[in-house]
This record gives C-alpha cells, structure tokens and sequence, in this order.
C-alpha cells in the first residue's frame, strides 16, 4: 500500500512500477472497488493524501479539487456558498474514484451526468508522464479532451490526480414524494412532471424527488398528485440502496427497461434515464445481462464480484491503442477495463 | 504525387459522377469555410449514405488523399479548409431525420440536416434539440459534433456533448463504428466523448443519434439595458450568485445593438451601452421564481428598461436581433474576423476594456457579442480587406486578443475550435506531454494521419509511445512482451 503526497510522489511509483512491470491499483475511498473485471496487482496506490481543494470561486461556478478528496469534505465546502456537485456518492468516496468509476447519480434526470461536470483532468499516465487536458473554463473546445477517455476508465489509463468541476446552485427547496405503484405509475409521473429531481421506481412504490425553487417545488408535488396519490416522506440518503450480495447497474434505452427488469424482484430505477440498479446474485446476473443485450444495452457489477460482462467493445483497435499508449507496460490495473483491454 | 484523375474515376464510379466534381469554380468555392484562411483541394465528393462515405475513405486511402470532413461550411477556426490535394467529403446531402423516439428521449438524425431544421422538427412535437449555435439556420448536426458547439442556450443546459448519445463514424481503415450508446452508458472508453470536438480528424459522421428533451413549460425572456459596460457585467455576476442558472444570458455592446436593430428592428435600445437577453424557462413556478431574481440584480445595478416578451413574437424578434448580428456586421464594412474567447465570468469587462484597446491600437473597428453566462467572448473586428495592409492589422490583433484572453485565465475556444487558425497557439496552453498524449488519441483512430491532417495539433505533437514502438527499439521489445494478449503490437 502506497501513500503519495503529491503528484510528484505518484510519477515516482507508477514509473517504478512500469520498469519492474508490477502491476498497480489506484484506489480512493474504496466505494467502487467491485466495478470492473478481476485485477490482480501487487500494490495499491492510496490517493487520499492528496486531498485539498485547489481553487473555488463561487461566482464561476468552478471548483479545483484533488483527487483525494472526499466527496463529503467537497460538499461541506461547496455548501457553505449554496453549491453543489451532484453526484450523490457517498461521503467517504474520493472525487477521483467517483470520477475514475464513472457513477451515475439518481438525479441524472435533471443533473445529467458526472462526465459533463469535468471540465479539466492532470493525469499520471501508465508511464509516468503528468497529462493535463481541459481548461479552468465552461466551456472549452481546444483539442482532445484525454479527460472524457479517463472518466470510467476504471484506472486503466492513468491515475487521476486533479480536476476541475463545474458545479450548479443548491436547490433552495427539495421535498420527497411516496406513491404506491410500480415502473408503470412512475412512467405516467414521470410524463406529467419530467422537471423532477428524480422519479425512482421500485417494483412497489415510486419516489418522487421534487427539487428547485419553492413555487416550483409545490407546483411538481400539486402535479404529481394528480396523477397518484401522493405522501411526503422524509428525504432519504440515496440511490441504490438495495440489500444484496451483487447489484448491477442494468443501462438500456429508457423504453427497454420494462423487459429487462421482467422477473426481476429487487431494483430501484430513476425513470427517463435508462439506469436500473438490480439485487441480483451471480446465477441471474448472465440472463439479466443477455436482457440488456437484447435491448442495446449493459448491465455491469456495481457491487459484488459480477464484474462487467461479455459485451463486445466497440472499435476495439482503436480502444487497445489507447491503453497501449497510456499504460505501455499495461501496470494500471490490467485487464480491469471491458473487454480486458 | 497522387493520380488525381484515377481517384475522380473511381469516386464517380462508386458515388455516380454527378456527385463528384473537379471543376475550378468548384474547387475555389470548397477550399474555404467561413474562416479567413483559403486552402486547396482536388476533388469534391458528396456522398448520400455511409456506404458512399466508406468508398470515399477507402478510395482517398488508396490514393494518398488527405479527407477533409465538411458539413455547411460554416467553421470559423478553418477545420473544414482543405489542404494541399484533398479530397472534401460534403455531408451536405445527406440531411434526412432517420426517426424520432420521444420514448427513449432520443432521434437519429444525418449529419447534413441543419440544426434549426430539427428543433423546428422537434417543436410541434413538444420536445427540443438544446444546442442552438448562432449558425443553426445553416450549421449541419455534423459539424456541431465535431466542434462540440455551443450557443446561448448551452448555458443551462450544456454543449453538444451533453447531447449527443452516439454516432456511427467510418474511421480512416474504411471500417464504420459506433461510438456511444442508445443507452446511458456504452462498453469501453468514452470514444463518443472525443469524437466531439475532433473537428473531422478522427472519421467521418454518416449517423447521429442526439438526445431530446421535452419542451420547457415556460419561458420568459427579458431585454434589459445598461449605461455601463459594467453595470451590465455586474449584473451577470449577481444572477449567478442568487443561484440563478438561467437558460441563455447573452451580451451585446454598443455597436453590434446598433448594427442588428438596423437589420432586425426588434426595438433593440440603440443608446445603451451594453444590453442582455436573460431567458428563463421551466415550470411556471421556476420562471416566475427566476425572473424575479434577474430583475432584482439587474434594478442593483443601475438597469436602464426591463423588457418582458409578451408573446412568442416578440421573443422571436428580440432573439432575431441576436441572432443575426454576424450578418448585420456587414453594414459596417464588408469583411469580419469573429473571435472566441472563453474568461473566467469575473474577468469579463476586463477583458472587453483589452479587446477595445487593442482595436484602438490597430485601427481597427471591433463589436461584441458575448455568452455572458459562461465567460465566451465573441469580438468581431470589422474591416475591408482589399485595402491594403488591414489582413496584416486583423491578424496582428488577433495575436494580442488571443494572448489577452489566455493571460486572464481563459481557455483558447469556446466554442468554434482549434482547426487551423489557433493549431499554433496550442503549446501556449499545452506542454510536449500534453500535446502528445492528444496525438496518440488522434492516432488512434488514425495511425496513418490522413484525416484532415495539420488541423488541431501543432507539427511537432507526436504520440511517443507509438514512435518508439516503430522503431523497434529495445524499449518496444520490453513494452511488447508485456502487452495484454491481442494487442495490436
């Protein structure tokens, strides 16, 4: 186990690593470890020293953070100015595993996802060169953004060391909504309120997570319960939390969904995006994912040892290139990444 | 030296000869986009399926031929301007809206169909298409892939990335891939991700498949006018900081407000300083909430008339102004250089006082028009280039303005690219390290470079590993017995 402190420190092991072809993990706050394939490596690489926001402005809506930092220190700070980040990991998880892992917050309805909130990346490649792509500004088009390939790489392709993100005003109201019913309720609300923070679908109820300014939030709740009736709850912590040895995260067209949860008895789904997260064990992890194939789609581990599955990568000499000419001596977590690569 | 007329043989064979053309007012028109630089090219195809695309890559590999991917032509940073004897790739064709699936908030689309076209498309529906760059009445859905294009409406909601789910590409070995996903996430590495923004150097787009949203509820747009260059900026920056993200807050100065109302007559207030167009849109209550906040920020900073859209005309009329204020610009001289720039939000008047110091410096007139939301600058020198030694005076200045925006802590473009004009200020923001790392992604997918080569990347950017691994040095031998199995190597 090795603890750098700067990024410095984190050229000097991956390039000791390379030369004597060992083969490394970079891990944050562990919350996504069981993503991926089976990687067997000899040491891991602790980015958690490196754990210091970098630059914040408020008025820019930016935020320069280190890997290392942990997402509950990150929306302590942000919050102190009405912001946020919203990826809705857990408090320990390092900005750069939520980031390396690729997460999708419930909220990805109204949010979208954490890939657009990347604005710049400083990577370690598997050779120990420092990388920086991006820029500190909003918007940016200024050559090939290296940062969009790391984000979900699962640490195949370099270990992330800084980043900037783009984060958005806290919502001033958020109210929580309980509905009895299932994923056919929850497409009727989420046709009636598509500006929801979230409509989260269980195979019995529905959550309904009405998120803005106040007139907007009673204006969702006075709308969704015309359609179903309606009870305030308590607003939870998060999505998914479901209790069970392998979670998969099922991602299909959002119309797929239906068939692909068919038999399913334990998922949580925010409508309209294509994501379900399934309670499901090794023996009905391959029929679900042959269901999520069928329908275009994915279904890889999110928890447990299920790793991603099968699914053929798409241009895959173009995806080997790539992992050769950042990871040449492939240490970065071998065959961790879809298809091995 | 490439045979040329084996290679227009070949093309008219595969395409069908009405579509393919060598002749020297054609060859003139397509070796430029709408950048000031003029290139040259030798043969134009315009194929109008993916098949033809895939023979077009094939026949220029076979031959030698640099392809240059063009949509409408409208880049401004010369990624579509060909090179030395390349054949240009016109999408232009294939502009057809393959089908609409609200269910799965998602269309797929070729990437010839001008951008307007498909929101005017999507509206009846009640759904939309957010990107709206300011040339969406001509701009394919092609081209804003591959500059990743912004417009005043990506402030909420986000850039081109944001919204297109996939593409299918035919890379430069003839082959067609899919990048991206119908589904929220796709196997592998987020190809889809650096496809856009490549500007044509990675493949060429013969599908894209784009994310829909339903149309807003609401929306209210306002017009409000300032004294003071300022005052307007200020105000900006309050909006931001009540936690306000409206859906398009667009600047205009003095000057491009009185070129665009002569044109458009939206009744844009001519004496102001600076103006801004703040769109809000939403549920009812979101807007009503919103507004009320702009309003406020702007009373705190000294605004001259707050203007509400009453109806959808006069929303339509004020973002006509807006809108056509690049063409209206010709009232004051018949050529222009319009820039883009991206600042830190805060830095925004700043820099403006720089860029009306430079155009002082050089004789030259300049108007601005800005995404005041996110910082992306938009001078527009206007100029006449017949008279002698202005290109000189237009480029000098952009030399400065690119500098004065970098050293304010900006980015090198917001929106409109890298192609060929800013390819030699990219080391002022890059180093060695990053530059080639940039060139193994291009590599990638392009190991040969015959895809719109000397775009982006400066001479001298060189994916490093993979010039050793050439070689054959000892390095590679080591690096290649300890490759995963299959690799290419």
């Amino acid at each position: 186990m090795l603890h750098p402190r700067t990024p410095d420190d984190i050229v000097e092991i991956v390039r000791d690593a390379s030369a004597a072809g060992s083969p490394l993990l970079a891990v944050g706050g562990r919350s996504h470890i069981d993503r991926g394939n089976p990687s067997p490596v000899d040491a891991e690489l602790w980015t958690t020293q490196l754990d210091g926001v970098v630059a914040y402005e408020p008025a820019e809506m930016l935020v320069v953070v280190q890997a290392g930092m942990r997402c509950g220190d990150l929306a302590a700070t942000l919050g102190e100015h009405g912001q946020e980040w919203p990826v809705d990991a857990p408090e320990h998880a390092t900005v750069g595993g939520v980031i390396a892992a690729g997460v999708s917050s419930y909220r990805r309805l109204r949010v979208g996802h954490v890939r657009d909130t990347v604005v710049e990346m400083e990577v370690v490649t598997g050779d120990g060169r420092i990388v920086k792509s991006g820029a500190r500004t909003v918007k940016n088009v200024t050559g090939y953004d290296v940062h969009r390939l790391m984000t979900g790489s699962l640490g195949t392709l370099g270990v992330i060391t800084q980043l900037a993100l783009k984060v958005r005003p806290l919502p001033r109201a958020s109210r929580w909504l309980h509905a009895d019913g299932g994923l056919e309720l929850a497409s009727r609300l989420l046709a009636a309120v598509p500006q929801a923070g979230a409509i989260v679908a269980t195979p019995e109820s529905v959550t309904i997570v009405a998120e803005g300014w106040p007139e907007e939030v009673s204006e969702l709740a006075a709308t969704a319960s015309r359609v179903a009736p309606v009870d305030e709850i308590a607003p939870g912590s998060s999505f998914p939390d479901l209790q069970a040895p392998t979670i998969a995260e099922v991602a299909v067209p959002p119309s797929a969904l239906g068939a692909v949860l068919d038999g399913a008895t334990s998922w949580q789904a925010p409508l309209g995006t294509g994501i379900a997260w399934v309670g499901t064990d090794n023996d009905m992890l391959e029929e679900l994912r042959e269901r999520a194939s069928a329908a275009g789609g994915i279904a890889p581990a999110i928890r447990g040892s299920g790793g991603l599955g099968g699914t053929p990568v798409p241009a895959v000499e173009v995806q080997r290139r790539l992992k050769a000419a950042f990871d040449p001596f492939n240490v970065l977590a071998p065959g961790r990444g879809w298809g091995r690569i | 030296m490439a045979d040329i007329d084996a290679a227009t043989r070949d093309l008219q064979a595969a395409l069908d000869p009405d579509r393919v053309l060598i002749d020297p007012l054609a060859l003139r028109l397509y070796a430029r986009d709408a950048s000031l630089v003029e290139g040259s090219c030798s043969i134009i195809a315009f194929p109008r399926s993916a098949e033809d695309i895939q023979a077009c890559v094939r026949i220029a590999a076979e031959y030698g031929l640099p392809v240059v991917p063009r949509g409408s032509g409208t880049g401004l940073a010369g990624a579509a301007t060909p090179i030395g004897d390349a054949l240009v790739v016109v999408t232009a064709k294939m502009s057809d809206i393959l089908e609409v699936r609200p269910a799965d908030r998602l269309a797929w689309v070729e990437p010839g169909l001008p951008n307007l076209d498909l929101a005017n498309h999507l509206r009846p529906m009640g759904w939309t298409y957010a990107p709206d760059p300011s040339s969406q009445q001509t701009s394919s859905i092609g081209g804003n892939v591959n500059t990743n294009a912004g417009g005043p409406h990506c402030l909420a909601y986000g850039v081109t990335s944001a919204h297109v789910l996939a593409a299918d590409v035919v890379v430069p070995d003839g082959s067609t891939v899919r990048v991206g996903s119908e589904g929220p996430e796709a196997p592998g590495y987020d190809l889809r991700g650096v496809v856009v923004g490549s500007e044509g150097t990675l493949g060429i787009v013969t599908r894209v498949c784009v994310r829909i949203l339903p149309a807003p509820p609401s929306v209210r747009t306002m017009l409000l006018d300032f004294a003071t260059v300022q005052d307007c900026a200020d105000t900006v920056t309050d909006i931001i900081g009540r936690g306000v993200v409206p859906a398009a807050v667009e600047m205009m100065d003095q000057g491009i407000v009185r070129a665009a109302e002569n044109f458009a007559h939206a009744g844009y207030p001519t004496e102001a300083a600076a103006i801004l167009i703040v769109e809000v849109d939403g549920l009812p209550g979101k807007v009503a909430a919103e507004a009320r906040e702009v309003e406020e920020a702007a009373h705190a900073h000294d605004v001259g008339t707050v203007r509400v859209a009453k109806d959808e005309a006069e929303r339509a009329l004020i973002w006509k102004g807006r809108k056509s204020a690049f063409g209206a610009i010709a009232q004051i001289a018949p050529h222009y250089h319009l820039h883009d720039c991206v600042v830190p939000r805060t830095k925004l008047t700043e820099v403006l006082g720089g860029v009306y110091a430079i155009a002082e410096r050089h004789g030259l007139i300049v108007t601005n028009v800005f995404h005041a939301g996110d910082g992306n600058l938009h001078p527009l020198f206007s100029f006449d280039r017949s008279v002698p030694g202005t290109l000189e005076r237009v480029l000098a200045a952009s030399d400065e303005l690119v500098r004065l925006c970098l050293d304010a802590g900006g980015s090198l473009s917001g929106e409109h690219g890298i192609g060929l004009e800013k390819r030699d200020f990219m080391p002022l923001v890059f180093t060695e390290d990053d530059l080639n790392a940039q060139a193994c992604v291009r590599s990638a997918f392009d190991p040969d470079g015959m895809m719109n080569p000397q775009k982006v990347l400066p001479d001298g950017a060189r994916c490093g590993d993979f010039a050793i691994a050439r070689a054959g040095t000892d390095v590679a031998a080591e690096a290649a017995t300890s490759l995963p199995e299959g690799s290419w190597i």
